[in-house]
């Protein structure tokens, strides 16, 4: 406990990354909130008598809702995006006679599915809302809503925006929780691959043979990639294992969805981008683990620094697991989107939903911090600052004895 | 120096500073050693002889002065230095999860390309050690003196133009010593190789170097062949002669 990279590393590490997270976490419903209250939905009205206005107004009153002239759902697809509208309501020519008789009115609603997150639904929850006071005030369950989606600006009949955010919220675990897994598994694995070198009293020795410093570094690098990497699918397989244990056994009256007939899920482009993007991360998390653990005298000091990086991984990696990037205010996306270890879930998402332009450029974000933090490292191998690092803290410290000899 | 003559310097040190913050660890050093010496540096704890060393094995660069190995700078050249010495350092471990052997094996490797060579050189290095079947042991199971043995026949098994040996019998018993010293100097007589050695034995130093340098405070304080020492300042042994050197005696 006098160690103070323990404490920090330990300690200090968690109790601010769990509060932060839930920060963001809070941040995000409220602004999924917000929106949701200042959501505009497009309405196209093959009624057009009396009730329905009424209808119209009522949204109006909680929602922005803006008629327009067209006379499919179809061809309103492609005014959303001018209207920065996230739903479509489709009021049937019976709409008024229905009212009129105190009979059952059909009214679609279709919600754009962005793929975003947890509080995707949180728009379309507003509407179940609208519909219920609308419901109260008539009489009960005059109004019925059908729920639909539009996904990647083609209608989909029949599915609710929670059921297929559930299925894509579900699928959307894998990628955060390898990434975790993986990166913080390679990371003590290269951190202290290079500590106990220097605990073994190994690292003098190696650093005056007749190899190249860099491939020193890149042997390092590699062999924690290719020991994480079995550790990792080790790891995926049981916890897929655990997963299917008890979901399987859940009966869901939910109707099955083919995520692949609706184009949600990766092309062979997209995996292959995403795998690059983790790779660059990888690498990335590795030449900063190796850079943390040349400052440390032992494997619990290297794994103690290393540590103080896992903020920077768990935060978006958690965050993100749940919501939208989009959803967040302009401040925290800058900062999500300048951690590197974020990248690789912005980029599934963004592939996911076709967004190929998000993942490249991520991915030339940290291909340039990877190679920055490379060179950095191969710098420090290259260099006497591997061994004398340590000695340099010894020496700031009041009464201590100077290095040895 | 001509640069004929500087080919016929294994080491030469000239004013060598090292600073490490506010610690002068080295103060204008200077030295040279022959080829196929065995030069010893002498001096207590916090002296410089370790430093010296490293700046030698090119772990550590000098703050000012040079340092030229075989005419080989070890900064510019550190590349090449490399390829032509072998450190030992005083704290140093075989890698504890490898057998004597697959260590050896291992550090063979590096300096020469073929298996068959390989081979050869890890057989005189068990030859060095001689741990016999124990090489067939994980390292970790070894002894201080053990590992200490794998070590030195690790540093030596290669035929290095320059062996760089901080301690080399740090850890060893009486006999151990006496067994390592002599291979030292059958290694600098018949092979060849020169050898740089520190030590705070004072006995050791006399029986094993040709030529030593008394260090302190980061500074040579007398250098000369042992006996010529001895003579000089009328002692007995070194330890007397560094007493006197240094106004202890």
């Amino acid at each position: 406990m006098r160690d103070p990279k323990i404490l920090v590393g330990f300690l200090i590490v968690p109790l601010i990354m769990f509060p932060v997270l839930g920060y963001v976490m809070n941040l995000s419903v409220q602004t999924a909130k917000e929106s949701a209250q200042k959501a505009t939905v497009l309405v196209v009205n093959h009624d057009l008598e009396g009730n329905s206005t009424d209808l119209i107004n009522f949204l109006n009153r909680y929602v922005k809702a803006i008629p327009v002239n067209v006379t499919t759902v179809d061809a309103a697809i492609p005014l959303l995006s001018s209207n920065n509208a996230t739903g479509i309501i489709e009021i049937p020519q019976d709409f008024s006679q229905n009212i009129s008789t105190q009979t059952p009115a059909h009214v679609k609603f279709y919600t754009v599915f962005s793929g975003s997150g947890l509080f995707e639904n949180v728009g379309s929850t507003i509407v179940s809302s609208l519909v219920e006071a609308y419901n109260r005030a008539m009489a009960p369950n005059l109004l019925v809503p059908e729920d639909s989606v539009i996904v990647k600006g083609k209608r989909v009949e029949g599915i609710s925006p929670s059921v297929l955010s559930s299925l894509v919220l579900s699928q959307a675990f894998a990628l955060p929780i390898t990434m975790i897994i993986l990166l913080t598994y390679s990371m003590q694995i290269a951190a202290t691959s290079v500590a106990m070198e220097k605990e073994e009293k190994t690292l003098e020795t190696l650093l005056t043979l007749p190899m190249d410093r860099f491939s020193i570094l890149a042997g390092k690098v590699s062999g924690s990639i290719v020991v994480a990497g079995i550790g990792a699918i080790a790891y995926m397989f049981g916890f897929n294992y655990y997963i299917g244990s008890f979901t399987g056994t859940i009966a869901t009256t939910a109707p099955s969805v083919d995520l692949v007939s609706l184009g949600l899920v990766p092309s062979l482009f997209g995996y292959l981008l995403m795998g690059i993007s983790l790779f660059v991360t990888l690498l990335a998390a590795l030449a900063l683990a190796v850079i943390l653990s040349a400052f440390a005298q032992d494997v619990r000091s290297a794994q103690s620094l290393v540590s103080y990086v896992y903020p920077f991984l768990f935060i978006p990696a958690l965050a993100l697991m749940y919501l939208d990037i989009n959803s967040l205010p302009f401040w925290l996306r800058t900062i999500f989107y300048a951690i590197p270890f974020s990248q690789p879930i912005i980029a599934s998402k963004a592939i996911t939903m076709g967004d190929y332009l998000t993942a490249g450029l991520g991915i030339v974000y940290v291909t340039a911090f990877t190679l920055v933090i490379m060179y950095v490292a191969s710098r420090l191998f290259a260099t006497e600052k591997i061994l004398t690092a340590k000695l340099r803290f010894r020496g700031l410290r009041k009464g201590k004895t100077p290095p040895a000899d | 120096m001509s640069e004929d003559s500087s080919l016929s310097v294994a080491i030469d040190a000239k004013s060598v500073v090292k600073v490490f913050g506010n610690i002068r660890a080295l103060d204008g050093l200077s030295f040279t050693v022959s080829p196929g010496e065995i030069f010893g540096l002498i001096g207590p704890n916090g002296a410089g002889k370790t430093t010296a060393l490293r700046i030698i094995s090119t772990l550590l660069l000098p703050t000012s002065g040079s340092v030229k190995i075989f005419d080989l700078d070890v900064f510019k050249q550190a590349a090449e230095v490399r390829e032509i010495i072998s450190y030992l350092p005083e704290e140093a471990g075989p890698y504890p999860n490898l057998t004597g052997h697959e260590y050896l094996e291992f550090m063979a490797r590096f300096t020469v390309k073929s298996k068959t060579e390989a081979h050869q050189i890890v057989n005189e290095a068990a030859e060095i050690c001689g741990l016999g079947d124990r090489l067939k042991d994980r390292a970790k199971t070894y002894s201080k003196g053990m590992k200490r043995r794998l070590l030195v026949a690790r540093a030596l098994m290669t035929k290095p133009k320059l062996a760089v040996l901080d301690e080399p019998t740090s850890g060893l018993d009486v006999l151990q010593s006496y067994r390592v010293r002599d291979i030292i100097k059958r290694y600098a007589t018949e092979k060849k190789v020169t050898v740089i050695i520190s030590s705070h034995n004072m006995l050791e130093v006399e029986h094993l170097c040709e030529q030593v340098a008394l260090l302190n405070k980061g500074r040579i304080v007398a250098e000369g062949r042992p006996q010529e020492l001895k003579d000089k300042f009328g002692s007995p042994n070194l330890e007397e002669v560094f007493a006197k050197v240094v106004g202890f005696a």
